[in-house]
């Protein structure tokens, strides 16, 4: 079975090393403000916030959809499954989320929750295969 | 669905690994199979009993539940 939306194995790695700095850089932004001031650009915009989730996203990204060293039907079942609880988990996430939390702090949430689908696919699907290694 | 592979496996001394080898797929896919988590597909149900020599029904066998 072939998927022309997977990328080599060896993605994987770089989607760690490319995912762990811009994450910290993500939360450095987020929790204390901080930015490169050499990204100011015009009034009051600074990139350095936009570098970070673009980053992140890429990472995660290369780590969710990079092939595993053997792809075969076992595999390709289980990333669907892996995929589905994903999306279903983020929507229980979004909904408790929108009943809960209210005006500035919500929208904290939705910056959270953007990165939930890849976050929750790979813990599930890795933790899968992972067990079925053992 | 039940399957012998692990003791056809045996029978013909191969480790997970071996066979994963043999058919061309993941070690997981051996495992999640035997554990029974993992119905294959036909193809592979049919490579698997054509490895060892024997019948598909000898590998893989229907139960009651599987019946409706």
């Amino acid at each position: 079975m072939s998927n022309s939306l997977l990328i080599p194995n060896h993605y994987k790695r770089l989607g760690f090393i490319i995912l762990i700095p811009f994450l910290v850089l993500g939360a450095l932004c987020m929790f204390r403000d901080f930015n490169f001031s050499w990204l100011d650009i015009g009034k009051s915009i600074n990139l350095t916030d936009e570098i970070a989730l673009t980053g992140t996203i890429a990472g995660l990204l290369m780590i969710a959809f990079s092939k595993e060293k053997t792809e075969d039907e076992y595999i390709s079942t289980l990333r669907l499954e892996s995929l589905q609880k994903a999306v279903l988990i983020h929507y229980i996430l979004l909904v408790i989320a929108t009943w809960a939390v209210h005006s500035l702090a919500y929208i904290q949430v939705m910056v959270y929750n953007m990165l939930t689908i890849p976050i929750i696919f790979i813990i599930r699907f890795h933790y899968v295969l992972a067990k079925n290694k053992a | 669905m039940r399957n012998s592979i692990k003791v056809q496996r045996a029978i013909h001394n191969l480790t997970q690994q071996d066979l994963a080898e043999k058919i061309g797929v993941s070690r997981q896919t051996i495992n999640a199979m035997e554990a029974n988590k993992y119905v294959p597909s036909t193809l592979l149900a049919m490579r698997i009993a054509h490895l060892f020599n024997i019948k598909v029904e000898e590998v893989f066998h229907l139960e009651e539940a599987d019946l409706m």
